[in-house]
C-alpha cells in the first residue's frame, strides 16, 4: 500500500515561533487512518445499523457528539451521512441502500492544543468554543477562513481539525499566523 | 447579525450559510401548455415586505439545504427545517 504523504509535510516545521514566553498554542499534524464516509437515502438508519454494529458502534453518535469504539471514531455529519475513521476498508459494505466512499486521501488532520487553543478557534470561526459549549468528545462542522472544517474536541484544550486536503495549507497558514501572538509551538507530526 | 438554528448543527452565524432561492416557487405541471405559468416560474418573483420562505444552504456546516422563514423587513428568523422534510 502506498504511503500517504500529508499535504502539510512541507508546512509543519517543528520549532518555537511568535511571542516569547510560554507557548499558548501547539500545532501539529497527524496521519489520517482510513477515513470513510457511509451515506444513503431514506432508510439510512436501517442500512447503516449493521455496519455500525460490526464496528462495535451503536448509532454513530449525535450531530454534536462523536462515538468512539476502540480505535474507531464515528461522526454523524448529516441525517444520512456518517464519517468513520480507523475502521479499515469499508467498501465491502456497499449495497443498493448504502454508499461507501474512501476519504482518506481527501482530508488532512491538524492537531491544535494549548491554553490559547480555544481563543484561537473562536477568533477564526463563528462558533462558541468555550469549555461549557464545546466539551470533550463533541465536534462541530464550521468554517475557518471560508473553508469547511470538522473540529473534534479531544481534550480540555485539545482539538483535531479535519480539513479538505486541497485547502489544508491555507487553513494551516491561517492557524499558524493567528497563533503567533499567543506564542506558537509546532510539534513533530504524530 | 442573523443567526440561524440549523436542525443539524444548532444555532449558527449567518456567515456559515448561503442564500439559495425563493422557496415559494412551484414548478407548473409538466403538461402545462400556457406560457404564462412558465414565465412566472422562471422569471417572476414576489418581493414581500415581511415574512418570506427561502432556501438556504449550510455551506460551512452540515451542507444541508434548509427552508427557513425570514422577515425581509426586520431580518427576524422564524422556523428552519431541512428542505427534504418540507413539501415544495
Amino acid at each position: 500500500m502506498a504511503e500517504m504523504l500529508s499535504p502539510l509535510h512541507t508546512k509543519a516545521v517543528p520549532g518555537r515561533y511568535g511571542a516569547a514566553g510560554n507557548a499558548g498554542v501547539t500545532l501539529s499534524t497527524r496521519p489520517i487512518a482510513n477515513l470513510w464516509q457511509i451515506a444513503g437515502w431514506q432508510g439510512f438508519g436501517d442500512a447503516a445499523a449493521p455496519v455500525l454494529a460490526a464496528l462495535g458502534l451503536t448509532d454513530g453518535g449525535s450531530y454534536r457528539r462523536s462515538e468512539q469504539s476502540g480505535e474507531v471514531t464515528a461522526w454523524r455529519i448529516a441525517p444520512d451521512k456518517i464519517l468513520i475513521e480507523g475502521a479499515g476498508d469499508l467498501s465491502a459494505h456497499t449495497s443498493d441502500d448504502l454508499v461507501t466512499l474512501d476519504l482518506g486521501h481527501a482530508r488532512a488532520a491538524i492537531t491544535l492544543s494549548g491554553p490559547a487553543a480555544r481563543d484561537l478557534l473562536m477568533q477564526l470561526s463563528a462558533v462558541d468554543c468555550t469549555p461549557s459549549a464545546f466539551g470533550l468528545g463533541e465536534f462541530m462542522q464550521t468554517g475557518i477562513h471560508h473553508v469547511g472544517v470538522l473540529i473534534q474536541c479531544t481534550g480540555p484544550d485539545n482539538f483535531d481539525v479535519l480539513v479538505p486536503g486541497t485547502w489544508a495549507e491555507t487553513v494551516w497558514e491561517v492557524l499558524h499566523d493567528n497563533a503567533l501572538p499567543h506564542g506558537l509551538n509546532i510539534d513533530e507530526a504524530a | 447579525m442573523i443567526r440561524i438554528n440549523c436542525p443539524v448543527c444548532g444555532l449558527r452565524n449567518e456567515t456559515e450559510f448561503t442564500y439559495g432561492a425563493d422557496a415559494n416557487v412551484q414548478r407548473p405541471e409538466m403538461g402545462e401548455e400556457d406560457t404564462q405559468p412558465w414565465v412566472d416560474y422562471v422569471f417572476n418573483r414576489e418581493n414581500p415586505r415581511g415574512w418570506h420562505r427561502e432556501y438556504w444552504h449550510h455551506a460551512q456546516g452540515c451542507r444541508q439545504w434548509l427552508v427557513l422563514e425570514r422577515n425581509t423587513l426586520t431580518h427576524e428568523i422564524g422556523s428552519c427545517q431541512l428542505a427534504r422534510g418540507v413539501e415544495a
